[in-house]
């Protein structure tokens, strides 16, 4: 009978649904939306905190059970939304529009850092985010032929860089100040002058979540961003070897310095699953990153194996989650960026690494 | 060694006052020329031996900051009127610099 069907016991059996990260019921959160009740059809939106939630699918899939289960309901229509929170904290150069900023950094080259940056990216776009990729490696920009882009960015009336779009994501690159072939050459005070620049003449316009590519190391480049921009969250990206995983602590103890808290580790080159007999194979030791991630008291955020067409892809201008979403590699990714959007969710509903802005802007002393 | 301890707000508190009021409800309030001796940059303490450059007589009661700004999440510099700026005071040390937070402990020197 629909007379039993009111708000009242929508949103009483909606409160039952918990959201896992943030520990309270959807309803209390705030997450339902345009709830309709016509008759016996009910329709409500569900916003979450990410578009990249990794539990999208359970949640709503227990919305719509749970209030069909109400005598008089006969038809339930749930659709998932996402409004995402922002967990920049008053710190730093304010980026208009952006809402969320991710680091990506190693505590040495060559552990697959950029490949790891453009893939997140590109997992965040394809869950429903606005990304943004700002490509501060500058000791060896490669971001413009990883993603296809060829060509400078526009500049305009206000004199701000336009970034470049590729697959869907803003893209801005320190390459495209120099020339593919030569490395760049930049000593720190340079480097610093440089990244201010880049990170506040850019028209980012709106941005959920901003990935930015650090330089390997941790130097004058990674302190120099560390210190203009105000991070929401660092990911380390290491490889299962030994001396990797003391870089990583390295990139760990610069970011606990800077106050910059550290989302967690990811391990890149995991394992390999061979493509003739579908075996998985672990080269190098594996579960390194987790034993570092353990003992370093951060989170792990996931392990991607190693996949040929990974590289591949990056060569062409078309990264792995782009050209094979099925493949093991993508499906890694789009686990590691579910993963680094819960945990800024979560970051942001405790009021970012600090409460309140301290400083609205620079005192001019009187 | 990472205790949370935040500045809730800095600001201007009086003509030479620079007063920051933290995450723990402590409020600090710095002399902005004993701020301006204490400075750690290169030029004012020697990057090796950590032996004093600056003395004290060289700075000016006068002196005063013409621009705060804030340094990523975990530092505050100052533009002063003597033309200064390299230093970069760490939320950290500047906890340290808090006569009224550091008593019991020795002031180590860090």
């Amino acid at each position: 009978m629909s007379k039993f069907v009111n708000e009242e016991s929508v949103l009483e059996i909606l409160r039952t649904v918990q959201d896992p990260d943030l520990r309270r019921d959807i309803v209390s959160l705030g997450f339902i939306k345009d709830l309709a009740i016509d008759g016996g059809a009910v329709s409500f939106k569900v916003e979450l905190t990410t578009p990249a939630c990794p539990v999208k699918e359970q949640l709503q899939e227990e919305c719509r059970s749970k209030v069909s289960a109400i005598p008089g309901v006969e038809s339930v229509e749930v659709t998932m939304t996402a409004q995402t929170r922002s967990a920049t904290s008053g710190s730093g150069v304010k980026l208009e529009g952006v809402k969320n900023i991710i680091a990506v950094a190693s505590g040495k080259g060559g552990v697959g850092k950029s490949t790891t940056a453009i893939n997140i990216a590109l997992s965040l776009k394809q869950a429903g985010a606005q990304v943004g990729l700002l490509d501060a490696d500058v000791y060896g920009p490669s971001m413009a032929m990883m993603f296809g882009i060829d060509g400078r960015p526009m500049v305009n009336e206000q004199k701000k860089i336009i970034p470049l779009v590729g697959h869907g994501v803003k893209v801005v690159s320190m390459g495209f100040l120099s020339e593919a072939d030569r490395p760049v050459i930049w000593r720190g005070p340079m480097v610093h002058g440089l990244i201010r620049q880049f990170v506040e003449e850019v028209e980012w316009g709106e941005i959920d979540y901003l990935v930015v590519d650090l330089p390997p190391g941790t130097g004058d480049a990674q302190l120099s961003i560390s210190q203009v921009v105000s991070i929401s969250g660092a990911v380390i990206v290491t490889t299962p070897q030994d001396v990797s995983l003391i870089d990583a602590r390295k990139g760990l103890k610069m970011f606990e310095q800077m106050k910059v808290p550290v989302l967690g580790i990811v391990e890149n080159m995991s394992y390999f699953i061979c493509p003739s007999c579908d075996g998985r194979h672990e080269i190098f030791r594996h579960g390194g990153g987790r034993d570092a991630a353990t003992e370093l008291g951060v989170e792990f955020l996931g392990e991607i194996p190693i996949d040929p067409s990974v590289v591949v892809g990056g060569d062409e201008g078309v990264p792995i989650v782009e050209k094979d979403p099925a493949s093991g590699a993508a499906e890694a990714y789009f686990e590691l960026a579910g993963n680094i959007a819960r945990k800024l969710s979560v970051l942001a509903e405790s009021g970012g690494g600090q409460q309140g802005p301290i400083m609205p802007g620079p005192i001019e002393w009187k | 060694m990472s205790e949370a301890i935040q500045p809730a707000e800095i600001r201007q508190s009086g003509p030479r006052e620079l007063e920051i009021r933290w995450s723990d409800e402590h409020t600090s309030v710095y002399d902005v020329v004993l701020l301006r001796r204490a400075c750690r940059c290169a030029l004012c303490i020697d990057e090796w031996t950590g032996a004093q450059i600056l003395q004290p007589e060289q700075v000016s009661e006068d002196v005063r900051p013409e621009r705060v700004d804030l340094v990523g999440r975990y530092a505050i510099s100052i533009n002063w009127s003597d033309a200064h700026s390299s230093g970069i005071y760490t939320f950290d040390y500047l906890r340290k610099l808090d006569p009224s937070l550091t008593e019991g402990e020795a002031g180590e020197e860090t």
